[in-house]
């Protein structure tokens, strides 16, 4: 599998250094698994991390070497690796990647029909940021709406249109407050994504604000 | 941290050039530096080399502490975290593969995991900043070698040709352990905004850092 659309890398930096919070966290888990691009990318990043602290002028400390290699014996562990880049389970069935992360399959969740072909299932809420799955039928149109803060979406199965571009399994859309959007879903088949959304959406459309309460998106 | 206090006399007297022939000199002398700190650690790895463990121990851990107080961590707190890599460092080393990392990016990767296991992001944004440039220590209470200085006039003539606005941006990411979101929100500036600030800075280091110019 090579995605062809990324976060972008402002994300990545975040994900290699560990400034994210979960919901964030675990979609970029997801699509870096499957995507060497952006492994090279974090690989760069933390990289550049070494660099930058080299760059900072040193504090000195109150502990010495000596003590550490005196009261230490040296180990034989286990191969593991420290890098964020290389330390991710690398499949390319990115839909059961998922389905090991919830424990359940895709079809055994709560989904909840929302109408015009479409599905939704809430995974959770912290720090601000809602999970989701949504789940559309082939042609399916989901209404015109922006965004109140960030927004990362990752397909997991089939694939959509946005505007002249189309995302396929693996790729991830990188939304924000300047973007607005309709996703359209291909025909060829259903599509699963899995979005992590930051603020309410903003629907252009009366009926979605309508039902929009409800449905807590 | 980022000026010119810390350049060597200019070998030329060009005043057009100069820049240029210091950051060339200094690229030199920082490739060899990260070399000879790779062969360090390996030596830990390879022979349990105590006086290659020193060596490593004075290059990482004033840089490594310096970084962590600026993550918003006190002083001791700092100091516990950098001392618990330091034992890393010496007790797994054997998990070192210079294919895929210098020593440098390695030790920085250590002390950035213990950073994610023990003091989550919530955690240290919730910690009050002053901000990084007045949490580095002041020029004279720094505790490097000349050479060290040499490295640092490189990394920083690097940041140095990133417009201000793109610094700043990468130095709160990095230094201070802010995601993209907090700093839109600190600074009041779109999302997007910060984005394409964040993307522009890292690339251009990204292309100056792994194909430097002949
Ligand atoms: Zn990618």
């Amino acid at each position: 599998m090579t995605p062809a659309h990324h976060p972008g890398e402002a994300w990545l930096m975040d994900y290699a250094l560990g400034n994210l919070d979960q919901p964030f966290e675990a979609v970029l888990r997801a699509h870096v698994g499957v995507c060497a691009s952006c492994r090279d990318t974090i690989a760069f990043a933390e990289r550049l991390g070494g660099e930058i602290v080299h760059a900072l002028p040193g504090r000195p400390v109150a502990f010495d070497a000596r003590a550490i290699c005196d009261h230490h014996e040296q180990e034989t562990p286990r191969p593991q690796a420290v890098s964020r880049a290389h330390g991710i389970a690398v499949t390319d069935d990115i839909e059961r990647c998922v389905e090991t992360y919830l424990d359940s399959s895709l079809d055994a969740l709560p989904w909840r029909g929302v109408g015009q072909g479409l599905r939704l299932c809430r995974l959770g809420e912290q720090a601000g940021a809602r999970t989701w799955l949504l789940r559309g039928k082939p042609g399916t149109v989901l209404p015109h709406h922006t965004h109140a803060g960030s927004e990362l979406t990752l397909v997991l199965k089939g694939a959509y249109f946005c505007g002249d571009r189309i995302y396929r399994a693996g790729d991830i859309e990188d939304a924000d407050e300047s973007t607005a959007h309709q996703p359209v879903i291909t025909r060829d088949g259903e599509c699963i994504c899995l979005a992590v959304t930051e603020g309410r959406l903003r629907f252009r459309d009366l009926l979605p604000r309508l039902v929009q309460p409800l449905l807590g998106i | 941290m980022l000026s010119h206090r810390h350049r060597p006399p200019s070998p030329v007297p060009d005043a057009d050039t100069r820049d240029d022939r210091v950051v060339d000199l200094a690229a030199d002398s920082a490739a060899r530096e990260r070399a000879r700190e790779t062969a360090w650690l390996e030596r830990v790895r390879d022979h349990g080399d105590r006086d290659a463990y020193e060596r490593l121990f004075a290059a990482f851990t004033p840089r490594l502490t310096a970084w962590i107080g600026a993550q918003g961590l006190d002083g001791a707190s700092a100091e516990a975290v950098v001392q618990d890599v330091m034992i890393t460092a010496w007790t797994r080393a054997r998990l070192f593969d210079a294919a895929k990392a210098s020593a440098r990016t390695w030790m920085y990767t250590l002390a950035r995991n213990r950073m994610i296991d023990h003091h989550r992001a919530g955690e240290r944004r919730a910690r009050a900043h002053d901000g990084y440039a007045t949490l580095l220590p002041a020029e004279d209470e720094a505790v490097d070698t000349p050479e060290q200085g040499l490295t640092r006039a490189r990394i920083a003539a690097l940041l140095e040709q990133l417009p201000a606005e793109q610094r700043q941006v990468l130095l709160l990411v990095y230094v201070e352990g802010r995601s993209h979101r907090e700093i839109a929100q600190e600074l009041e500036l779109p999302i997007g905004t910060v984005k394409s600030r964040a993307r522009l800075a890292f690339n251009r280091l990204r292309k100056l850092l792994e194909d430097p110019a002949p």
